[in-house]
């Protein structure tokens, strides 16, 4: 189906025009809000537009296939209840993005705002919108990752992180629990599709993994929703900007767990269990949230419990288990967005004027913004359940749900007066928001004199009111239809009958209201004098800190714990992580070959070649050498390493592997000049007397004999099994034969590295970039050991006497270099062209003949080094403008173009494309499209060869600061 | 690479020699080196193989590619030229080096530091 494609642009937009939003330079906050609100305005009516799909039941579905097997596509699936949130995500978005572009400061970074507000959004609707449960969690995550961005904006705010960091912690982990349930499924099920999991509610709830299931699930939905006792973090992101906090509270965030909650309804609910669990979660976060709201000072706190409160009215509704009840839920989940969200804007107005927050200092604001006032006593009659209100049918609906009889436990005896004793809170709280911040007096120390906002500032929280009023007196005519098929969506066939009217006569739900209202008026009335000058925080339960709580939680997680780990199982040194590494190897090793058995391959000297025996024995006798002089003798050791690596060069002629011998030749060339330079900088060691060893470290020294005599030896044996067994059919042969018609080239080895292994490649260049900026950055603040401190004596020599020849007359031979070295270091700096010259043609015949862009890298590296040797690296800098680093960067955007180029021509990626080329006086020249890959290579790794070389070399001109030595208490 | 039996007898003869000459002269150049008594002597020996020994067997392929005709003799001369620059720089770098090292450390062999 075409129509159902356009849920790939709904999810996906949001998360481009983040990407452009961020592009915008810092003060474009009318073009950030232009592209911002024309995003979420055109997915509004874009959705809009989709109802017909999705009214009676109806579902668009659209599957992307990514790994089948796996069970893993992307499925966007939109039906009714998705519908809904869809609205609702994208319409408050709107909303919230025009008041954003009045409430945010112009010194504030507003590209990051709208970013970060887009990407949310884009997530949510990702979560709302997904058809496959794995999906559904990586949105899920996603939310809680931008939420925490979006929390923490004002980083320079201690709140703001503290805050930031609390909510990502909770909703992160809980999503990874969700991500644990979420796994259960499948393994029951079978399937991570939503529609096959929807159908198997039986099945999951007989099977003995229901528990487990249910209780991690359930701890997503609660940490996301905020539900008694992972509410602790909802509160303390109110240090967020009031945009966000209207976003996220109202509609979407928050909205998440009992989003999940639902569309998971028909599987998980109806068990005692569900009933047990999450009704206790929800009246205890019910009750507390609107208790504790009363208690509040700063408005947006008591906004922020009075949002815990009703997500947990929400939740009860969820657990009884009764299709009503999951009618009245959506319901309120749809009018708590819109009256919610409308009120944190005016508590967002209200302290952009008046400066504060504190309704101890507030007061009196009628007479100063009477429009701002009337719209957030509109919506706090709302928030309370006035009737004529949203608000007000809803609460009606959860009544009736109260008091109606679902199961036999103590729960479903308490739920009515736990619900008339929240709404009384309700009550109070919303009367305390009114009262003490529009009537009374205006207190003296108000911080700034308030009037009221632009219009627009205004406008959405006006539209918001505006719906709360027509669905409050109008239920059947506007919200009517759309309701019941968000409720069909989840519940099916079993749809209950329901009227939306506001009268219903007189009832015992109407009975709860007014009782509810009455006793809340009354309780305000008693704390009244008690608020006006209280402490921030309910009585009693202000000493129990939930932030200070969870802080010391993390304390001992992530700082005692990870210690004590630490120092059971961990150790600075290398020597015994090496030496344990060894070990297990070989271990591992033994264990598979006595377990599966090893073939014995006989040792025959018959057609032994003298000469090439001869020279394996120097190569031999080179590396060993090396290891044995490699501690006290290094540079013996390099050498004979040296050595070695030419035997393994001539040993590539020998066999005919011409491109090999090239490459390992240069390479082993620029390896021995940088550890050259390098072996300056390493500790000085003194070889010691042997005679008065004690006998544990010869214990030590012989184990360690052993355990490398035994890897080694092992080593061979594997090497020498795999080389004389008789080779099966190997993919070498399509190689050569395939080389030419598919790759265009002749040299088999590179068409191998550019072309049939390109991806490989890929990786390969990426890694070696890797590691030259690792190499960089950690020798960019390289603290050598004090005894190499002081230049070395050579160095002190030459300086000393540049300084005596300075004194002389001679003052223009600046340097020992130029006196003594001056006829070699011209003919090097000459070469330079050469070497370029040589690196060029390296490259070109690189698909044909023994070369490439690998080889070719390496030999320009060489060209610089030589340049750095000849000269030093103050005159070549002075001179020459290397840039290394842009030119890794533009190795792999190169490569990774070519790659993507085969794209555009519809072939899979890094696809090559070879022809000739006809040049004059050149004549016919190889083009393949993996030559511009093997550029890619040849630019990588080149720059990433010198930007070593230039960490090295500017170690001798930067200022050095020892290294502080481990003491022998931390050695031990 | 064409079969070098099909190459006239005097040719091979003419090659071979120019083979052994050159390749004799170099491992002399080896013994000297290891032989030889102090630094400064030693630098002289190894050059015997880098110019006239290089010299001998890169005439020999000279020759040997006369013949075949395979290819013309440009590697060859490149080849000399290249060794012909590089490797006085190698002996320079060593030998500058080492009479630096002499003359502060003020040894009697070398003449002293001018000024």
């Amino acid at each position: 189906m075409i129509e159902s494609a356009i849920l790939i642009p709904l999810v996906t937009i949001p998360f481009v025009v983040s990407l452009i939003a961020l592009a915008l330079p810092s003060n474009a906050r009318n073009t950030e809000a232009w592209i911002a609100g024309i995003t979420a305005l055109g997915l509004f009516i874009l959705t809009a537009m989709q109802y017909p799909a999705v009214d009676d039941g109806g579902a668009i579905r659209h599957n992307i296939e990514w790994v089948p097997q796996l069970g893993l596509n992307m499925t966007f699936r939109m039906d009714g209840f998705a519908w809904l949130f869809t609205m609702l995500i994208t319409g408050i978005g709107f909303l919230v993005v025009i008041y954003a572009r009045y409430y945010m400061s112009p010194e504030d970074p507003v590209p990051r705002f709208y970013a970060f507000l887009l990407a949310f959004m884009g997530s949510m609707l990702g979560v709302v919108n997904s058809g496959n449960l794995i999906q559904l969690v990586v949105f899920w995550e996603l939310t809680s990752v931008f939420s925490f961005l979006l929390i923490g904006y004002w980083y320079h705010n201690a709140a703001a992180r503290d805050g930031a960091r609390m909510a990502l912690t909770i909703t992160a982990l809980g999503g990874l629990c969700l991500l644990a349930g979420i796994l259960l499924i499948g393994q029951v099920v079978g399937s991570y599709d939503l529609d096959t999991v929807l159908a198997s509610g039986s099945m999951i709830r007989g099977h003995k993994l229901y528990v487990p299931i249910l209780v991690l699930v359930l701890i997503g939905a609660f940490t996301k929703s905020a539900q008694f006792p992972f509410h602790v973090w909802l509160p303390n992101a109110m240090s967020a900007p009031t945009p966000v906090s209207a976003y996220l509270h109202s509609a979407t965030m928050v909205k998440a767990g009992v989003f999940l909650m639902t569309r998971l309804w028909p599987v998980l609910a109806g068990t005692p269990e569900w009933f047990t669990i999450v009704g206790l979660a929800g009246m205890a976060t019910l009750l507390l949230g609107a208790f504790f709201a009363i208690f509040q000072q700063d408005i947006k706190g008591l906004l922020a419990y009075s949002t815990i409160s009703h997500l947990g009215l929400i939740t009860l509704l969820l657990s009884l288990g009764s299709p009503l009840g999951l009618v009245a839920a959506i319901f309120h989940m749809a009018n708590h967005a819109t009256f919610k969200a409308s009120l944190f804007m005016a508590a967002g107005i209200i302290d952009h004027e008046a400066g504060t927050r504190d309704m101890r200092k507030l007061g009196g604001l009628f007479s100063l913004m009477p429009v701002t006032a009337t719209l957030a006593m509109v919506a706090s009659a709302a928030m309370a359940g006035v009737p004529l209100l949203n608000g007000f049918l809803s609460k009606e609906m959860f009544f009736a749900e109260a008091i109606e009889h679902h199961a036999d436990s103590i729960l479903d005896t308490a739920a009515p007066y736990v619900a008339v004793l929240a709404s009384a809170f309700a009550v109070t709280y919303s009367i305390r928001f009114i009262h003490g911040v529009f009537f009374g007096k205006i207190p003296a120390d108000m911080p700034k004199h308030p009037h009221e906002p632009p219009f627009f500032m205004r406008l959405p929280a006006m539209l918001l009111v505006l719906i709360c009023l027509v669905v409050g007196i109008l239920p059947g005519q506007t919200i009517g239809g759309y309701l019941n098929s968000a409720a069909m969506a989840v519940l099916g066939p079993e749809m209950p009958e329901y009227s939306l009217s506001i009268w219903h006569g007189f009832n015992v739900p109407l009975l709860m209201s007014v009782l509810a209202l009455v006793a809340g008026i009354l309780l305000y009335g008693i704390l009244k004098t008690y608020l006006a000058t209280s402490e921030e925080g309910p009585p009693y339960f202000r000493e129990l800190k939930g932030q200070r709580i969870f802080e010391r939680v993390m304390v001992s997680v992530s700082w005692r714990w990870a210690r004590l780990l630490e120092s059971w199982l961990g150790t600075r040194r290398l020597q015994p992580q090496l030496r344990l590494l060894a070990f297990i190897a070989l271990v591992a090793a033994v264990l598979a070959a006595t377990r599966r058995g090893v073939p014995h391959p006989t040792l025959s000297l018959g057609n032994m070649d003298l000469l090439f025996t001869g020279l394996w024995a120097i190569g031999i006798i080179c590396a060993i050498g090396a290891a044995y002089q490699a501690k006290y003798h290094r540079l013996y050791a390099l050498i004979l390493m040296g050595g070695a690596g030419l035997v393994t060069c001539i040993s590539f002629i020998w066999l005919s592997a011409p491109d090999l011998a090239l490459t390992q030749l240069v390479v082993e060339v620029v390896t021995t000049v940088l550890i050259l330079l390098g072996l300056r900088w390493l500790p000085k060691r003194i070889e010691q007397n042997y005679d008065g060893v004690s006998l544990e470290t010869r214990l030590r020294r012989g184990r360690d004999m052993l355990l490398a005599v035994g890897c080694g030896a092992g080593t061979a044996f594997l090497a020498y099994v795999v080389m004389v067994r008789q080779p099966p059919q190997t993919i070498a042969d399509f190689f050569v034969e395939n080389a030419y018609e598919l790759g265009g080239g002749r040299n088999i080895v590179n068409v191998i590295l550019v072309d049939f292994r390109g991806f490989d490649t890929f990786g390969e260049i990426t890694v070696l970039g890797i590691v030259a900026l690792t190499v960089f950055s950690l020798l960019r603040r390289f603290r050598p050991a004090p005894d190499n401190i002081d230049s070395p004596e050579q160095q002190l020599l030459q300086s000393r006497h540049t300084a005596r020849s300075d004194e002389s007359e001679e003052a223009e031979t600046a340097s020992i270099a130029d006196e003594y070295l001056y006829m070699p270091s011209v003919i090097m700096q000459w070469l330079f062209p050469v070497i370029i010259v040589f690196a060029f043609y390296l490259f070109l015949r690189g698909h044909d003949a023994p070369g490439g862009g690998f080889v070719a890298g390496i030999a320009m590296a060489a060209a610089f080094i030589l340049q750095y040797m000849a000269a030093g690296t103050r005159w070549v800098e002075e001179r020459l403008r290397v840039l290394p680093v842009r030119w890794m960067g533009m190795g792999l955007l190169v490569a990774a173009a070519t790659g993507l180029g085969a794209w555009v021509f519809g072939y899979p990626f890094l696809t090559s494309h070879a022809q000739y080329i006809e040049l004059t006086l050149i004549g016919k020249v190889p083009a393949a499209t993996a030559l511009i890959f093997d550029f890619g290579i040849f630019s990588l790794v080149m720059g990433a060869t010198v930007l070593m070389l230039i960490a090295i070399a500017h170690q001798s001109i930067r200022k050095l600061r020892a290294a502080k030595l481990p003491t022998a208490q931390e050695n031990a | 690479m064409s079969d070098p039996t099909a190459l006239p007898l005097w040719a091979a003869i003419l090659i071979s020699a120019f083979l052994l000459i050159g390749s004799g002269l170099t491992l002399l150049g080896a013994i000297g080196l290891l032989k030889f008594g102090s630094f400064y002597r030693r630098l002289h020996a190894p050059t015997l193989g880098t110019t006239f020994g290089a010299g001998g067997i890169l005439i020999a392929s000279i020759i040997f590619s006369l013949f075949s005709q395979t290819r013309p003799f440009l590697h060859e001369l490149l080849i000399s030229v290249f060794v012909t620059v590089t490797t006085p720089v190698t002996l320079m770098l060593l030998s500058r080096a080492a009479l630096f090292r002499d003359r502060t450390e003020k040894n009697e062999d070398v003449p002293p530091f001018r000024g």
